[in-house]
């Protein structure tokens, strides 16, 4: 297991250093001008004086050419500091560990009521194929797969903010607050996981493996939750990994419309107002949580899975 | 782009607002009086950009929430009034005294001095890109006893009026202490207080009893930002918030019925035009842009195609501003529109095509460009519609490389002053001038203003000015935009169309 988690992270640096080129690289391959965008974010001047976009683009450290430009940023990146953020003209670090902190509870929190929900519902349903908890499930599941986001989201809070005052329509802080963006961010991955593992589970309860199992006289019960279960879960847990880097800065939607300051939010205002130090820092974290998560899935997926652990070896 | 996506986004938020106004109503607190010490929260459509830095368009935010305020105040008509300066003295061509207001208290209790409006003063001028309304005008401080001496480049008739911009609100001396933009935690002069800043969520204000002014009716206030229209929509449905602002049109119709809830309705000084490229054909022929003006149901455009939250634009400015237009819009005649362009040597053996541009970042603007399109076939113009991002756009129109756009335009940001954008948008040399509009009566009209103080008779100018405009068809003024705010369980909520105020000490809940 170490050595595998070794090789898995050794080209980890050398991937952050391409993400770092890539980061740096794509938002300014947009064309458009940051200096006027920043300075329309500050004073929303259709015809700014050229002197004060001058100073602006100095104060941005925009004047100098693109290789020393990102030179510097590298080497401050490498010592922790991401800049200033061309917007607030604050810390961008401190930015980004706020939102990715709130982007992680609420990521986590989906994820795990998305396995509190979706894997218990497929493997019920695997147990009699074409029965009518299979269908309820798989009809469920698709049904849950095609909602999309920002039609739930209003939908939940029509039903259970305004129709039935019980919890915030919009908000963060308190875990009345985190309801609503945590079930609405759930219902896709639980309806993907509830398909994955049913299916998974019914090849599984088809195999030479369970009739032995069911033939020393173990009861269909615990064939069902801790033999058949928990092969299954391979697949789950390794697209957890990427579903949990994809939410983390993918859920605008959510962020926006329950109005959460999360990571996705952070970027997507980031690239709009062309503030290059977020969205670069953002990028960055991203790709590096998107890695260390890929690589933990794996772990995980190895001790669910004996079968992978001597595929390993 | 294909303006598909933004049929299919605009058939959502339809379908998303029927569902919001489809719903029972939420819960409304009895109507009743002013109950003192209460808590408003407030529904905020924009979040700020800056971190809420005083020196930008953030300030915004500071002086609606009452938390910031200027050296100069401006009444209803837009001519200024004493703020934290009592009064002022144009002392010499190039310097003005203003008399401080004496026994004012910043909100960390220390007091309001000539000094420290003078640090504030320079901080705010020496930023960057300073506020739009100072920008350009070299302004230096010094402190002379109990006032302030000002001082510009140039002559400058209006310095007053620049200083009633928020940009150049005072904050105590503490809040220029750090590194980054000045701290605007408690350390204001309003009637509330700061006591939490959030930019990704919101401000938290308490009633500051040491003000000079009348006494808040609140205890405090809690102002959240909620960016997308349909959430501020529901959250205010729901009761989350008392006062909400920037509706969607569905959500005003149903709110409008609602017991207990009141509606109300502003103009803006924000203006969407048809802009027209003069320095090239078609449009360098003033008988074609008057044909396209003569095409256009300004009418039809406010009311129909932007189902109300608009109005018909007579002229350049509207009713948001005293010096507005207020004469009759004028009618379409798409029959004198089609003699217009035949003796341009347009018609079926010449059609003139164009292209027009728009942006969907303003979601009513593809709808205007989309029915434009239909009102220019009737007068037999084909206009092949191009909607993309503003950003990409501006620098072919700076540089003059388009025919027509369907552009939106805020006139008076921050400063209930005119000249500044009749200068850069319509004189001959201007910065933004992209209709390409040159005319020496107009610039000549406008040069006019550098030697005239008199607000009354500034005004009159832009009134003759936007005449002007238009009766050489600069452009065809189409809609002015309104802003909608709902509020429940509150009282002495009144809407500014200047944008400037909302949180006054009339604001109170009631019970």
């Amino acid at each position: 297991m170490p050595g595998t988690l070794g090789r898995r992270l050794l080209p980890l640096p050398l991937v952050l250093l391409g993400a770092s080129a890539l980061v740096f690289l794509l938002p300014r391959a947009s064309g458009l001008d940051t200096t006027r965008t920043v300075l329309r974010s500050r004073i929303a001047d259709s015809a700014p004086d050229p002197a004060a976009a001058e100073r602006v683009s100095r104060e941005l450290g925009l004047d100098g050419p693109l290789w020393q430009q990102y030179l510097l940023w590298l080497g401050s990146a490498l010592r922790g500091d991401l800049g200033l953020s061309f917007s607030t003209r604050t810390a961008v670090v401190p930015q980004l560990v706020a939102a990715l902190g709130v982007s992680t509870l609420l990521t986590a929190s989906a994820l795990l009521l998305a396995g509190l929900v979706g894997i218990p519902a497929g493997v019920t349903a695997a147990r009699r194929p074409g029965g009518p908890v299979d269908r309820a499930v798989t009809t469920l599941s698709v049904l849950g797969a095609a909602v999309p986001e920002f039609i739930l989201a209003p939908l939940l809070v029509l039903v259970f903010a305004v129709a039935l005052p019980l919890l915030p329509a919009a908000g963060w802080g308190g875990p009345a607050a985190a309801v609503l963006p945590v079930v609405t961010l759930a219902l896709f991955p639980a309806a993907l996981a509830a398909q994955l593992t049913r299916a998974e589970t019914a090849d599984v309860l088809g195999t030479l493996h369970i009739a032995a199992a069911r033939a020393r006289g173990l009861s269909e019960r615990r064939l069902l939750w801790v033999h058949a279960a928990r092969r299954s879960l391979t697949s789950v847990t390794a697209l957890s990994g990427m579903f949990f880097a994809g939410l983390l800065g993918g859920s605008v939607v959510v962020e926006v419309v329950f109005a959460v300051p999360g990571l996705g939010r952070l970027l997507y205002d980031a690239v709009l107002a062309q503030d290059l130090p977020v969205v670069q820092g953002g990028l960055l974290a991203l790709v590096t949580i998107a890695v260390l998560t890929t690589v933990g899935a794996e772990v995980v997926q190895f001790a669910l899975d004996p079968l992978a652990r001597r595929a390993a070896r | 782009m294909h303006p598909a996506p933004t049929r299919s986004r605009a058939v959502v938020l339809a379908l998303l607002a029927c569902l919001v106004t489809a719903c029972g109503a939420g819960t409304a607190p009895q109507a009743g009086v002013a109950v003192p010490d209460g808590v408003v929260t407030i529904g905020l459509q924009f979040a700020p950009r800056s971190g809420f830095a005083v020196d930008t368009d953030d300030a915004f935010v500071l002086t609606q929430l009452g938390a910031v305020e200027t050296l100069v105040a401006v009444d209803g008509e837009r001519r200024p009034q004493p703020g934290l300066a009592t009064e002022w003295t144009q002392v010499e061509p190039t310097t003005w005294r203003f008399t401080l207001r004496p026994g004012v208290t910043f909100h960390d209790g220390t007091p309001l001095t000539a000094d420290a409006v003078v640090g504030a003063l320079r901080y705010v001028a020496g930023v960057a890109a300073p506020p739009r309304a100072i920008a350009g005008a070299a302004l230096t401080a010094e402190a002379d006893g109990d006032a302030v001496l000002v001082r510009t480049a140039a002559p400058d008739p209006i310095l007053p009026l620049r200083l009633s911009a928020p940009g150049t609100a005072i904050l105590a001396p503490s809040a220029y202490a750090g590194d980054g933009p000045p701290s605007v935690v408690g350390t204001g002069t309003g009637l509330l207080r700061i006591t939490e800043a959030d930019a990704a969520q919101g401000v938290t204000l308490e009633r500051f009893d040491g003000y000079w002014g009348e006494r808040a009716g609140v205890a405090s206030v809690v102002a959240r930002f909620l960016p997308d229209p349909t959430a501020r929509a529901l959250a205010f449905r729901a009761g989350d918030v008392d006062v909400v602002l920037g509706l969607p049109e569905p959500a005003v119709l149903e709110l409008q019925s609602t017991p207990d809830v009141e509606v109300q309705t502003v103009p803006t000084p924000r203006t969407a035009s048809l802009y027209l490229n003069a320095s090239a054909p078609p449009f360098a022929d003033v008988r074609v842009r008057r044909a396209v003006a003569l095409a256009v149901d300004r009418t039809a455009l406010a009311e129909q195609a932007l189902a109300g939250s608009g109005l018909p634009a007579s002229e350049v400015f509207g009713p948001a501003v005293p010096w507005g237009g207020t004469g009759p819009v004028p009618a379409a005649d798409p029959a004198a529109a089609a003699d217009l362009l035949a003796q341009a040597g347009y018609g079926p053996d010449n059609p003139l095509t164009v292209r027009l541009w728009t942006y969907a970042n303003r979601p009513e603007l593809p709808t205007l460009a989309t029915a434009v399109q239909a009102m220019l076939a009737g007068a037999g113009i084909t206009a092949e519609i191009r909607i993309g991002e503003y950003a990409a756009q501006e620098p072919e129109l700076l540089a003059g490389r388009y025919d027509m756009m369907v552009l939106s335009r805020n006139l008076l940001t921050d400063l209930p002053d005119a000249a500044g954008v009749l200068t850069s948008d319509y004189t001959c040399s201007g910065s933004y001038n992209l209709n390409r509009y040159c005319s020496p009566e107009f610039d000549a009209l406008v040069a006019g203003l550098v030697d005239l103080p008199d607000p009354a008779a500034r005004q009159d100018v832009f009134a003759r000015a936007a005449q002007l405009l238009e009766a050489d068809t600069a452009g065809v003024p189409l809609v002015h935009t309104v802003d909608t705010s709902a509020t429940r369980g509150v009282t002495g909520f009144v809407p500014d169309p200047a944008n400037r105020v909302l949180v006054t000490s009339e604001l109170a809940r009631t019970g």
